[in-house]
């Protein structure tokens, strides 16, 4: 693992740009995805929380998954979902204490965050740097709140 | 690293792959009704099947299942060679008359030029298949609620004595993953009926949705060490609620700005 993914809720404006870029960069044939990232109302005025997957250490979806079908990718560090062996039990969906395991009704697909294989389209768009994908420098053991 | 040659181009493949995985990754594409990634290949539905040669054979090729074929050093694949399109033309003749009401095999049949089948049609056949991906999906779960009965024509995909199966929690991966559509479920309210067992849904506690079934959360959270709250509310709520707890913290540091 190179980069971490860091989510700043105090920057984010909710404008959503996230959420689109998302949906673009996961397009099958043409069609949108479902985006795996959402700014939700934080509760305070003006605070919006993005709200996606942080890719948990021990995570909810991987010890659900009674197919193997969700792995780490050890290098981007992702838990990716393969596709071909999802058996679509919805497991996962509702297991994630984040609900960041999502069903993508258009394609009939389960879907989560991959970090979009190490460049995720969310952190190159965002406009005021509330998503970060930051290469890690010195211990990697250091977790940034 | 093996080197097969796939219809005239030569790639890479590592120890113990099979053919079919080889074959799809090159972007090919034939067909297969009952490969499923998460369970092991199984040869029932024939329809994978391509030619194989070495330089070694003088001349001689066999037909294999490009689905349980592991692949080996200097094998040359053809996938639609004349031979193959014609025989894959035959298995789908034979699964037009005995499914002829099935979407999924009328369209393999449109594709491969049958229109008609040149055998004796099954009048009232259903649609299955016998893959047995169900059944062994299934089992690959850890359920074995279902599995296949009967021998020849009388083969069917049933739970154990045809009464509602004991160990099925109502996941839905049979009828999520049946290649032809086949297994019937019903999901009314927040029951869910599938293998004629009665199931009832957790209902979201914020907005009511329904999420999985009661017996399948009990299951994941036992076998699985996962804490059945967990599973109280739906996707969309615990995204909600987990912006409210982050942004609570987050307006800590505000507040320290």
């Amino acid at each position: 693992m190179k980069a971490r993914f860091i989510v700043s809720p105090v920057l984010c404006i909710g404008c959503r740009t996230c959420e689109l870029a998302c949906a673009f960069a996961h397009a099958i044939d043409g069609k949108l995805g479902k985006s795996r990232i959402y700014p939700i109302d934080g509760g305070f005025k003006e605070l919006w929380v993005p709200v996606t997957c942080l890719q948990c250490e021990e995570a909810a979806c991987v010890k659900s998954c009674l197919v193997n079908a969700l792995q780490r990718n050890p290098e981007t560090g992702a838990v990716e979902l393969n596709q071909e062996k999802c058996v679509k039990c919805m497991a996962c969906v509702a297991a994630c204490p984040f609900g960041c395991s999502l069903l993508d009704e258009q394609h009939e697909l389960v879907v989560k965050c991959d970090l979009c294989g190490g460049d995720p389209a969310c952190a190159r768009f965002c406009p005021t740097k509330a998503l970060e994908y930051k290469p890690i420098k010195g211990s990697p053991k250091k977790i940034a709140v | 690293m093996i080197r097969i040659t796939i219809n005239g181009k030569v790639t890479q493949a590592s120890e113990g792959e099979t053919l079919l995985k080889v074959i799809r990754r090159e972007g090919i594409d034939i067909p297969a009704l009952c490969h499923h990634e998460a369970v092991e290949p199984y040869g029932a539905c024939r329809l994978c099947m391509v030619e194989i040669t070495k330089e070694e054979w003088n001349g001689w090729s066999k037909y294999v299942t490009s689905c349980l074929y592991p692949v080996e050093p200097g094998l040359i694949v053809k996938t639609h060679s004349t031979k193959v399109i014609e025989m894959r033309k035959t298995i789908v003749d034979l699964y037009l008359a005995r499914h002829p009401n099935c979407a999924e095999i009328q369209q393999l049949a449109d594709e491969y030029g049958v229109t008609k089948t040149s055998y004796q049609t099954v009048v009232d056949g259903d649609n299955c298949i016998l893959c047995g991906i169900c059944t062994r999906i299934c089992d690959e779960m850890g359920f074995h609620a279902i599995s296949m009965v009967g021998r020849g024509h009388g083969k069917v995909v049933a739970p154990p004595l045809d009464e509602a199966p004991a160990n099925c929690t109502g996941c839905l991966a049979c009828a999520q993953n049946c290649p032809t559509h086949f297994i019937e479920f019903e999901d009314k309210g927040n029951s869910r009926t599938i293998w004629g067992k009665k199931f009832e849904m957790i209902t979201c506690e914020k907005c009511g949705k329904t999420t999985i079934t009661k017996e399948f959360a009990d299951y994941l959270a036992e076998h699985r060490e996962l804490p059945r709250e967990y599973f109280n509310i739906c996707d969309e709520c615990h995204r909600r609620s987990t912006a409210l707890d982050m942004g609570r913290i987050a307006s800590w540091s505000k507040e320290v700005k």
